[in-house]
């Protein structure tokens, strides 16, 4: 029974997990390992569930705290980008006097469920580009949704850090999408 | 903060707003060269757009799965756990 249980946890929700993990850790590597320590923590904790959510809601719950877990790994291996990483691109961006650079285009407004579905993708290709704890940062408060101050107490590290990660992940975002093609796009 | 801040400083007010609530002073500052800069007032438009096409949900049916080789190998761990 429990052996079965535990297949049918990969069979049914092993792709749906990697996904939601992929998404925010934007890497395959580390969101197979999150999928596969959050179904050992499930198995671990199985008689403690109470069976009142649903599989793939409990799964999903201990797999945010697995991925919250791996960022903050990755935080305590990574050298923080406190000035130096990714200082030069956003000079690139800016004149000497703090003018733009390039005048910003205005974006169109895309409607259509397609051309929803054509963004997000966008979206998510530009946010892999981006360096590594700078798009899961950017992931937990985007696409996510924590607060800063989650995040800040979470991964250990000071809010200045992370609005110093936010700025330029927006930035990059921003011109990553226009020269993917966005700009314009629906107009 | 200066009085009036450049585009740079004004990009990093807009962000940092979207995250916590700004100082009365950055407000207004952020707020007077908003109402005169058109690049940063689209820059403003753009990030929140951003957030709201990053909040939709997707399902997250799309796209790639796990490949047969991270399956097979989490399927063992869990297999070894089991029998432990």
């Amino acid at each position: 029974m429990d052996s079965l249980d535990a297949s049918r946890w990969l069979d049914d929700h092993g792709d749906y997990l990697f996904r939601v993990a992929r998404r925010q850790l934007h890497s395959d590597e580390l969101a197979e390992d999150a999928v596969q320590e959050t179904l050992l923590a499930a198995l671990t904790a199985r008689a403690r569930y109470a069976g009142d959510a649903s599989t793939r809601t409990w799964l999903t719950a201990i797999l945010k705290h697995k991925i919250v877990d791996c960022i903050r790994r990755q935080v305590r291996e990574v050298e923080l980008p406190h000035d130096a990483d990714g200082e030069e691109d956003v000079d690139a961006l800016f004149r000497q006097d703090g003018h733009w650079a390039e005048p910003i285009r205005p974006w169109g407004n895309p409607q259509a469920e397609a051309e929803l579905g054509q963004l997000r993708r966008a979206l998510d290709d530009c946010a892999d580009r981006l360096k590594p704890l700078m798009a899961q940062v950017f992931s937990l408060r985007e696409a996510a949704g924590m607060e800063t101050e989650e995040i800040c107490k979470e991964l250990g590290i000071t809010p200045t850090n992370c609005w110093v990660l936010l700025h330029r992940a927006r930035l990059f975002m921003r011109q990553c999408l226009e020269l993917s093609g966005f700009s314009g796009a629906g107009a | 903060m200066k009085w009036m801040p450049t585009c740079r400083d004004t990009t990093e007010l807009v962000s940092r707003a979207m995250d916590e609530r700004l100082a009365f002073g950055e407000r207004l500052a952020m707020r007077m060269h908003l109402a005169i800069c058109r690049n940063c007032s689209r820059f403003a438009e753009q990030v929140q757009e951003m957030r709201r096409l990053f909040r939709i949900e997707t399902g997250d049916e799309t796209g790639a799965g796990l490949s047969d080789e991270a399956r097979h190998r989490i399927e063992t761990e869990l297999q070894k756990k089991l029998e432990s």
